[in-house]
This record gives C-alpha cells, structure tokens and sequence, in this order.
C-alpha cells in the first residue's frame, strides 16, 4: 500500500496555515491515487512524530508543503519523521522524501493559473503589463530567493507578460520598490506564498496600500493575488511530485491497523 | 454510560456502524447529523466561539454535531481528526508498545528559537507541565517524564488518551516559562520579576475595565493567557500569599 504524508507548518495561533494542506489532501484522495493520503504538521496535530504511527501503508511518499529548501525541510521535517535521506527504512515501512514544491516543473503553470484567475474580468490600463513574483526571501538561505528567481525565468520565456520581475520582504529587491518602480501600468503581484496568513492578509497589504484585488495608483494599476499555495492546482503538483518521488526504489513488507479493537471496545 | 468515552467523544456501536457526538450532547436534540467521516475536521477545527483549536485534546470540543458512520474504518478517520494519533497510541499503550519520550529527550533535539527549552530547570519543567497540560486544560494522560530519573511532579489525569512526548504546545510554553527562568537576576525590591509586574498590571487593567479578555490559547507572549496565569499561580501567588 502505498500513502502520500503531506507536512505542513501549521499555526499554533490560526487556521489559515494547515488549511490549504488539509484542502490539498481531500483533492489527491479523490484521485484514488494513493491508498492513503495523510495530513501532519509542525505546530498542530497529527505532529510529524507521531503521523507514520497512524499510516497503514508500508510504501510512504513525504511530501512537504513548503515553497523552498531550508531549515525546515532540510532539518525540522527529517528530524521530526527520523528520515536519513531520500529514501529511510524504519519500522517496516520505506519512506521517500521528496523536495519542496517551489522547484518542481509544474509550479510556474500553477502561478499563471493564480494569474488567470486574478486577472478574469478585470480590466487593465492601456499600456505595460508586468508579472511581480513575491517571496519571502531571507539572507541567511538563498534557496527561498532561488524559487522566485527560477520561476521567473521559466514564465519570461512564455513571454505573456511585458516584463516578470521578483520581489521579496526580507530582502532585496524589496517588494514596496519594485511595485513602484516597475515600468508598467498594469503591475500583477503574486505572493508565492504556501498559505494566508500574516504576511499575505497584513503586513503586504499594509505595507503597499493596497485596497483590495485591485488598487489604483496615479500611475498604475496593482492586481494583488491570493497565495499560489492556496491554488487547487497545488495538489495536482503535490501527487506529481509524490509520483516523481516513488519512480526510484523497492517496496518494503507492511503494517496494520487497529481499527478492530476500538470497534470490540467501543461496544 | 453505554459505549466508550474518548476525552469528549462518545462512541457507540449502532445496529450498522458506529455512532460519534460530544459527551455533552448524550441527551441533546436537533443535532447536527452527518454521515461523512471527514466531517470531524469541520468539528474539530474551531471552539464554539470560533477560535483556531491548535491542540484537539483540549478541553474545548464544539457541541451541537452527531456522525453516524458507516464502519470502523469510516470511524477510524473520523477520530483522527478529533483527536490526532489518539485511538492508535491508545492501541499501542494497551499492547505495551508505545513508545515514550521524556521532556529532555525531546529538548535535545530542538533547534532555532526552541533550542533554549534544553536549559529549563527541572522545576520548570514541573510548572510548566501543571500549567499546560493538566485535565483543566488538556485531556491527554501525560506518560513522559522529565527525564528516566526524574517523574513528573503533576497531576497527569485519567483521560481515555495518552500523552506519549511533550507537544508542539508544550514546547512552545517550556521556551516562555525558561524566558521566565531568566528573569531571576532582575526581581525588584518587591520581589517581583519585569514580567510578573506586567502580568499583574494587565490583570488589574483588564479586570477594571470590565472587559476581560483572555488571549488565544496559545498566545504565551500576553499576559491573559490561561496557561500563562496558570504559571503564575503556581509561582506567583505563594509569593504574593505567603503562608496560604
């Protein structure tokens, strides 16, 4: 049998955070792709350490819902499940790790779907229209800046838009500046971002002026996005990267369940 | 009370499948019925007043629901959700296979801003563990200890669900109480440490304005946090009270 784990980070203040992780899994189990589909988190409950507990499947593909390498992928999540690698045989069960999302082929389609949907029935000004990709950006890791960069490059080559320009908060080129500066009417700014949450509903709202989906400026017009995190298309990049994930390695002998018990008991 | 009680889940076996709904509502009508296992999430998600529920065993299950389910793997998912991990580590301790990890165990190992929990005096530990996750405020039966030496001085309850490892909550609330630790060296001529004054004032601010508003469960950082208060009666008021 084989199971998808998805990890979130998950909010010990509010809900936003494991929302679209939960929201992902309901999409892949529709699929039937996968014998189970399980959600865990580092701030909520299933924790990481306790989630294979619960899997029934001996053929487990972990899928972490996060944008970019970093500290959390590469230290919390291995930590936390006691992987030692891609591939980690423990307890009678084989468990892949695959890699963050942001790096997979499929991401830049799920930001233009983000852009479409933002864009539908809007109306721009005449003139220049840019793509604005927002990270979070830090200097300490340059993986979260290398996500953006590299999506950005992979849309340029589409050519949809006048210019693709990257943004972040944490570093720059900083966000505020290149919405500004931009030389384009129509500024389209997408936060590639896993979930709402502070950033995305606060402080970057805040932080520009922004109105709503759409603010005028004397100069131009900015369309904000929702998180690309958030886009049902996630979950299709989330089994692709899972499938990707399992094209390498054997399968290993399985577990049980202990359903049964709970029913005798229960009675 | 026929069936068996999880924290504040009931189960009952019915003529086909299995019947959930919170202890509360045993005799409650117009009850929200459903017989979608995936349901429990939607249940579990918010308090009744509508705040996040970071920790499931809480003691701050919505009322007002009943999930009919079809079989005991439809019921299996439904109390994942209610309570995560709780009916296989119930499973594992009555098989005497559930593995325990004490709070130094699990300090050991973590990092970032969490790395500071390593330094928490046994004490702490001790505080901290009847301060957030005693009945009042979590319904898991803790088994873990503070090391293989050192049993926990608190009172870990009798609840249906065992407490394996100190939780992500917990940790969260050891780095608070270990901040706390460190402000030892600044007490005031009263005896009272920077953050115990600001607590007080607070209370007596809230309390006066007739608008007291506790802060999000796990809002460790505001002084009207339940488990925080909780803290501070235990370290607190002795001081304040001497010879009570």
């Amino acid at each position: 049998m084989r199971a998808l784990v998805i990890v979130g980070h998950g909010s010990h203040l509010n809900g936003d955070s494991s929302l679209p992780v939960y929201e992902h899994a309901a999409r892949i189990r529709e699929t039937r792709e996968f014998d189970e589909v399980v959600e865990c988190f580092w701030k909520e409950e299933p924790s990481m350490r306790h989630v294979l507990d619960t899997v029934e499947s001996d053929d487990i593909c972990v899928v972490p819902a996060f944008i970019s390498e970093g500290y959390f992928t590469q230290q919390v999540i291995p930590r936390e499940l006691g992987l030692d690698g891609p591939v980690t045989e423990k307890g009678g069960m084989t468990v892949r790790y695959a890699g963050p999302l942001g790096t997979f082929g499929q991401m830049e389609g799920v930001i233009l779907e983000r852009t479409e949907d933002l864009m539908r029935g809007k109306k721009k000004r005449p003139g220049r229209t840019a793509l604005v990709l927002l990270g979070h950006g830090t200097d300490l890791n340059k993986s979260s800046s290398g996500v953006i960069y590299l999506n950005a490059e992979r849309i340029r080559e589409h050519s949809l838009f006048d210019l693709v320009a990257e943004a972040f908060l944490d570093q720059a080129p900083e966000v505020g500046e290149v919405v500004a500066g931009v030389e384009a009417e129509n500024v389209i700014l997408i936060p590639v971002f896993i979930a709402e949450g502070w950033h995305t509903r606060e402080t970057i709202p805040e932080d520009l002026g922004l109105t709503g989906e759409v603010t005028e400026r004397e100069d131009r017009t900015i369309f904000y996005g929702a998180p690309v995190g958030t886009h049902p298309s996630m979950a299709d990049l989330i089994a692709a990267r899972a499938r990707d994930t399992y094209r390498t390695g054997d399968q290993a002998p399985g577990t049980a369940g202990c359903e049964d018990e709970v029913v005798r008991s229960a009675s | 009370m026929e069936g068996r009680t999880f924290a504040q889940v009931l189960i009952r076996r019915l003529e086909t499948g299995y019947e959930m709904r919170h202890t509360d509502d045993l005799d409650a009508e117009n009850l929200e019925t459903s017989d979608d296992p995936r349901l429990a999430r939607e249940i579990s998600r918010l308090t009744e007043a509508g705040e996040h529920r970071p920790l499931k065993s809480a003691p701050n299950l919505r009322r007002g629901w009943i999930l009919r389910v079809a079989d005991a793997r439809e019921m299996a998912v439904a109390m994942n959700y209610l309570y995560p991990a709780a009916v296989v580590h119930w499973h594992l301790e009555r098989e005497g296979k559930l593995e325990i990890t004490s709070y130094r165990e699990n300090a050991a190992r973590q990092s970032g801003i969490y790395k500071r929990v390593q330094r928490l005096s046994d004490e702490g530990v001790h505080n901290a563990a009847q301060a957030c996750c005693e009945d009042a405020v979590c319904l898991k039966r803790t088994l873990w200890d503070v090391d293989g030496e050192t049993p926990l001085a608190m009172d870990r309850g009798n609840g249906e669900i065992p407490c394996p490892e100190p939780c992500s909550l917990f940790v969260s609330f050891a780095r608070r109480v270990r901040l706390f630790e460190r402000e030892e060296r600044e007490r005031d001529a009263a005896g009272l440490t920077p953050s115990e004054r600001e607590d007080l004032a607070s209370l007596v601010a809230a309390r006066a304005s007739g608008k007291m508003k506790m802060a999000r469960e796990a809002e460790f950082e505001e002084p009207l946090n339940e488990r925080r208060l909780r803290y501070r009666l235990l370290t607190l008021a002795p001081k304040l009270r001497p010879g009570e």
